[in-house]
């Protein structure tokens, strides 16, 4: 899905996981990434509570973390990359 | 409003395909009456491990008609019932206003629902020891998943409904469809099915139901051979047919054209066996769908048959027509399209149906194909290998049954006014 290199899956930053994500909803949604900022709402670039689940899916497979259920939720692009970097930090340690 | 007490005509305005014999009405006609087959060498990359490397597939790219987004939330099967159902609307030259939103349903058929996503699901977990599977699954693989995705795509908020009743599933739909607009619940439906179970597991299942035909030695596209000595069973297809029927008056009113009218349906189990069919349970289908029609038998010139090519199908039903229409059994003709669009389960009755009201409107019935050396035990007239025309074709049965018992048969008519 993205040529994420195995060090970006294990330790990758912020930005690099918001790019991932990026990649992933351009790709899903068959839309231009450019126009996917940090702050763009999921709901506004098309996305609905389906499609989210799909991109949380496909996320927890690169970079091999569980998102728990309550958390999974339509915010912004920068929302979804917190959460997902937080997790992984969190598997690190 | 319900009316019930006055009986309501119901005429085919709208017809559209995704078939092995083209996706087209132009191509379906061109190869169905032109005794040209759509049977070839399975194009999978899993076709090697198969005993059967022979199926009827469809030449479908969602990518053609849909963005990724929407494809890639649906199956192959729902993708081509939701292509083929906006094809039908345009050929009906409907327009769906908000007036005929709630009084518009959709009726379809399917024997096995979305088997390529249950399929890849159980590969992931199964093949590749993954743990979890993907989020659609569920929604993709669900029998009524083609229906909900027409009935969200054109707001139709009339009755939405799918059958199952395997190679009958989709006559089933149309005929279920045309009692709820001669009784009044509705105006216009689209009614049909959709089947996409070319998979390996699903093949792989048949195959050992030991129904499958050979691959013919000199020409693998006459595999199939309905009614013929030589057969040796049936080939997989898949596709999606839908039909719009509406009320003759609703039809009238908006100017449509009208196709042909079906006059007659009926069902029955024969509750004999889950596989074996019955002289006596297909005869009651047939006599049923007479029944509801008004019509004596001597009226039916044309039979499009189920026909699958198995020596047990074949005889059956020659057997149970010969017992319906008696002597008149060999003055009508019957032919299995089978022979060339191979067996769609789920959505094999709506093809047929189509097939038959083109037959109907232009006099003109489609062969048997591959009958070179007739059965004795089925002596009746099959349209053998060429296209006929019948000078006013007026009245024709087409016969669905199936695994389950389940039989549905459906008349039509050609319409003169």
């Amino acid at each position: 899905m993205t040529s994420q290199t195995s060090n970006d899956k294990q330790n990758p930053s912020l930005e690099e996981v918001s790019n991932t994500l990026a990649k992933m909803i351009a790709d899903k949604m068959d839309i231009d990434q450019v126009g996917i900022k940090p702050e763009s709402d999921l709901q506004e670039l098309g996305l609905d509570s389906l499609d989210t689940f799909d991109i949380i899916f496909n996320a927890e497979d690169h970079f091999g973390i569980k998102v728990p259920n309550d958390q999974v939720k339509i915010t912004t692009l920068h929302d979804v990359a917190v959460l997902v970097h937080q997790l992984i930090l969190e598997q690190n340690k | 409003m319900v009316n019930s007490s006055h009986r309501q005509r119901v005429v085919i305005t709208g017809l559209s395909v995704v078939s092995p014999l083209g996706n087209t009405l132009a191509d379906l006609t061109l190869n169905a009456f032109g005794g040209n087959s759509g049977i070839k060498r399975l194009d999978a990359p899993f076709v090697e491990q198969l005993n059967c490397k022979i199926a009827a597939q469809a030449q479908f790219d969602p990518a053609e008609h849909f963005t990724k987004h929407t494809y890639s939330m649906l199956d192959r099967t729902s993708q081509m019932a939701l292509h083929t159902s906006n094809e039908a609307i345009k050929d009906a030259g409907l327009v769906i206003d908000e007036t005929l939103k709630p009084r518009m349903g959709v009726f379809l058929g399917t024997g096995m629902g979305g088997a390529h996503s249950i399929e890849d699901g159980y590969i992931r977990l199964y093949r590749d020891g993954a743990n979890r599977i993907k989020p659609f699954t569920v929604l993709m693989g669900m029998y009524n998943a083609s229906a909900s995705a027409i009935a969200i795509e054109h707001q139709l908020t009339g009755p939405n409904q799918t059958f199952s009743t395997a190679c009958s599933s989709s006559a089933v739909a149309i005929g279920e469809a045309t009692r709820l607009i001669r009784h009044g619940y509705v105006d216009v439906m689209l009614a049909g099915g959709s089947e996409a179970l070319l998979t390996y597991g699903s093949i792989r299942a048949w195959e050992a139901l030991r129904t499958l035909a050979e691959e013919d030695a000199d020409d693998l596209s006459a595999s199939c051979k309905p009614f013929s000595d030589d057969r040796t069973g049936l080939v997989l297809g898949e596709g999606a047919a839908i039909l719009v029927l509406e009320s003759y008056e609703y039809a009238v009113a908006r100017g449509a054209t009208i196709y042909a009218e079906i006059v007659g349906y009926g069902a029955a189990n024969d509750c004999h066996h889950i596989t074996q069919p019955s002289v006596t349970g297909q005869a009651a289908t047939m006599q049923a769908a007479l029944n509801d029609s008004g019509l004596a038998a001597e009226a039916i010139q044309y039979i499009n048959a189920h026909g699958t090519g198995t020596k047990l199908n074949d005889t059956t039903e020659t057997n149970a027509i010969k017992k319906v229409f008696g002597a008149h059994a060999y003055d009508l003709s019957v032919s299995s399209t089978k022979s060339m669009h191979g067996h769609l389960m789920g959505a094999a009755g709506a093809l047929e149906a189509i097939i038959t009201t083109i037959a109907v409107n232009n006099d003109q019935l489609p062969p048997t194909i591959n009958l070179k050396h007739p059965d004795p035990e089925c002596d009746l007239d099959y349209v053998p290998n060429v296209s006929k025309t019948l000078p006013r074709l007026e009245y024709a049965m087409t016969n669905s049954f199936a695994f389950g018992g389940t039989g549905a048969a459906l008349i039509l008519k050609k319409v003169n006014e």
